[in-house]
């Protein structure tokens, strides 16, 4: 039956990687076939219909709000220009060093990976900050991938994946934030090495471009002409951070009190009301995306965890899973590439399942998955060209997803050995 | 965007258009959104006052001609590393047609085009030296800093971009700016597309 089961996978992992199905509907079938093989009754305990499905999908529900938040957080930060006034400060000091620049959008694009996530969050950094780089001449992969390295660095302090690896794993924040705080360096130090070495390696770059003229110079006050945030405005990606990480508090308190002190610090009283609702609702465009694959995620982990499905696979996964603290490092670090093209080590995917895995069959402790999948998630973050941050980063610049996935993977594939190193010699 | 105008009206008959090619330029360029519009004038007038008076020390550079500069949107491209100047032949000669078709020639003289490519990758080069840069800023006079009598001059994004074509200009003896061209391909290329919209070069560097 284990064999079975692992046939559902590769299946589930062709139907996402051929796109003949959205990821989130292949995961919720994949579920269901999963625990129809594992022989679940159709309802009552440990059922297809009882546990998968109606257990499953709220499963995430603190991860979804937390979703929500960081993206009525994001619609913020853009609609009261935080975000534009961070880049375009740093361009005015910086711009006629293109390392500089490329260093402070990386700096700008970690703040605003500390609140949100995926495309959003590159969308937030990216909208000025690569034409901006683009314009003191870095070459657009590099600043395509100078985006992405940067949320990636803003990744281990964000609130919302807390509370993804905390739920889906089983294990108190406190623990999340533990690794996540020594993941941190990793992430860093990649991506102050990413723009260093490509700056030098790929020095600036100039065009002569037939883009047509179509800028039209308008007419209207200066602070909504620019878009200006107070400078005390700019502090509000670092609100959630430092309640949640040096006060200790609730991830969600910490993000709602980042969206309060973003309204309070650029909106008149009389508009509070208004900006409040319209980037709310705006948020939840925003976060119907991550929020539907959390459903899918939810109900793939109440499938892997049925008892028929754990009794199956246990022997299977066993048998590959290397215990020695070498070999895990090794195996795993090797195994990087299977976290893109949306592959099944893709811990918001199939990886999630497979995690569920690891931890109900009692192979690794939690907190060693906690390592793996985080490890993972930093590769999948920046390099994977079906991620819509990748995407999305790569084509507003005028690049292809595949050119800034070869750039980029060497440092975030070192960024999973450091964290699968620190995984193995303090969870293994 | 005809003939009409053509040299002789005035000293310098297109100076206006020019500036305000210039001033769009910048409009359009990140950061700039929206910025006072007579703001972004001095600057261009700076820049291109700049620009012309600069003198570049001549840095042997390889050339390399290309093709596909048409369907990735481009003239000309200087990179630092190696230091080497792609010129799009392809572009240069479909601008060079399109100046013969709008009777230009008196403005942008047969082979000025492959010229002002090459004098407006030279200028870039040359504005990444760390004296010209100081220069430049304080030409430009945009302060980001200030404590007591000290400023910090900020970078003017774009600046750069109207030095390059206003030194290629004077370099080439050009009777009007290589904006004006390359407005002129621009909209020559959306009348009559050669390349899939998608892959035209999507910001000015």
């Amino acid at each position: 039956m284990g064999v079975v089961i692992l046939l559902l996978m590769a299946a589930g992992v062709a139907a996402m990687l051929t796109r003949r199905l959205p990821t989130a509907f292949a995961l919720v079938l994949l579920a269901v076939a999963i625990a129809f093989a594992a022989g679940a009754p159709l309802t009552g305990k440990n059922s297809v219909l009882d546990t998968v499905l109606q257990e499953g999908a709220p499963a995430l529900a603190a991860t979804m709000v937390a979703i929500l938040l960081g993206s009525w957080l994001g619609k913020l930060l853009e609609e009261t220009g935080i975000a534009a006034t961070l880049v375009r400060k740093i361009v005015e000091f910086g711009g006629d060093r293109p390392v500089f620049v490329a260093l402070g959008v990386l700096a700008v694009s970690a703040l605003v990976g500390t609140v949100t996530g995926s495309a959003p969050a590159a969308m937030l950094a990216g909208l000025i900050g690569i034409p901006a780089m683009i314009a003191v001449g870095i070459p657009k992969v590099t600043a395509a991938g100078t985006i992405l390295m940067g949320i990636a660095v803003g990744v281990p302090f964000e609130l919302p994946v807390w509370q993804f690896f905390s739920t889906a794993l089983e294990l108190p924040v406190d623990t999340v934030r533990g690794f996540m705080v020594k993941l941190f360096p990793f992430a860093l130090v990649a991506a102050v090495a990413y723009v260093l070495v490509e700056s030098r390696r790929r020095g600036v770059e100039h065009t002569w471009s037939l883009k047509s003229l179509e800028g039209r110079p308008t007419s209207r006050g200066r602070r909504q002409l620019l878009g200006d945030a107070p400078w005390y405005a700019l502090l509000t990606p670092v609100v959630p951070l430092v309640l949640a990480l040096g006060f200790e508090l609730a991830i969600i308190p910490s993000l709602l009190a980042g969206v309060v002190y973003a309204l309070v610090t650029t909106t008149r009283p009389r508009e509070m009301n208004r900006r409040l609702l319209r980037t709310l609702y705006g948020g939840f465009e925003v976060a119907a995306p991550p929020i539907t694959l959390f459903v899918a995620i939810g109900i793939l982990l109440a499938a892997v965890k049925l008892p028929g499905a754990v009794d199956a696979l246990e022997p299977l996964v066993k048998a590959v899973s290397p215990q020695n603290a070498v070999l895990f490092v090794l195996v795993f670090t090797v195994l990087v590439p299977l976290c893109l093209y949306r592959g099944p080590l893709n811990v918001f995917g199939l990886g999630a399942g497979i995690a569920g895995v690891l931890i109900a069959t009692g192979i690794y402790p939690a907190t060693a998955v906690l390592g793996m999948a985080t490890s993972y998630n930093q590769v999948f973050g920046v390099a994977d060209p079906t991620s819509t941050q990748t995407v999305w980063a790569a084509q507003y610049a005028g690049v292809s997803p595949q050119q800034v996935m070869v750039r980029t993977l060497p440092y975030v594939w070192a960024v999973a050995l450091g964290g699968l190193c620190v995984t193995a010699a303090t969870q293994l | 965007m005809s003939g009409d105008h053509g040299p002789g009206l005035g000293l310098d008959p297109g100076h206006d258009h020019d500036l305000d090619l210039a001033v769009r330029l910048l409009a359009g360029t990140p950061t700039h959104e929206g910025r006072d519009p007579l703001v972004l004038r001095r600057w261009a007038e700076a820049a291109e006052e700049f620009g012309r008076r600069m003198s570049p020390d001549p840095v042997p550079v390889r050339v390399v001609e290309r093709d596909g500069g048409l369907t990735a949107g481009l003239l000309a491209r200087y990179r630092s590393r190696p230091p080497v100047v792609e010129v799009y032949v392809d572009t240069v000669d479909r601008a060079e047609r399109l100046v013969a078709e709008l009777g230009w020639r008196s403005w942008f003289p047969a082979g000025s085009v492959l010229a002002a490519a090459l004098a407006h990758e030279r200028a870039h080069a040359w504005l990444h030296h760390a004296r010209v840069r100081a220069e430049f800023k304080r030409a430009l006079g945009h302060t980001a800093l200030r404590l007591g009598p000290r400023r910090l001059y900020a970078h003017v994004a774009g600046a750069d971009e109207l030095a390059a074509h206003a030194y290629a200009r004077a370099a080439c003896g050009l009777g009007r700016s290589p904006l004006l061209l390359t407005e002129a391909l621009a909209a020559a290329m959306s009348k009559k597309p050669e390349v899939p919209e998608s892959e035209t070069d999507r910001w000015v560097s």
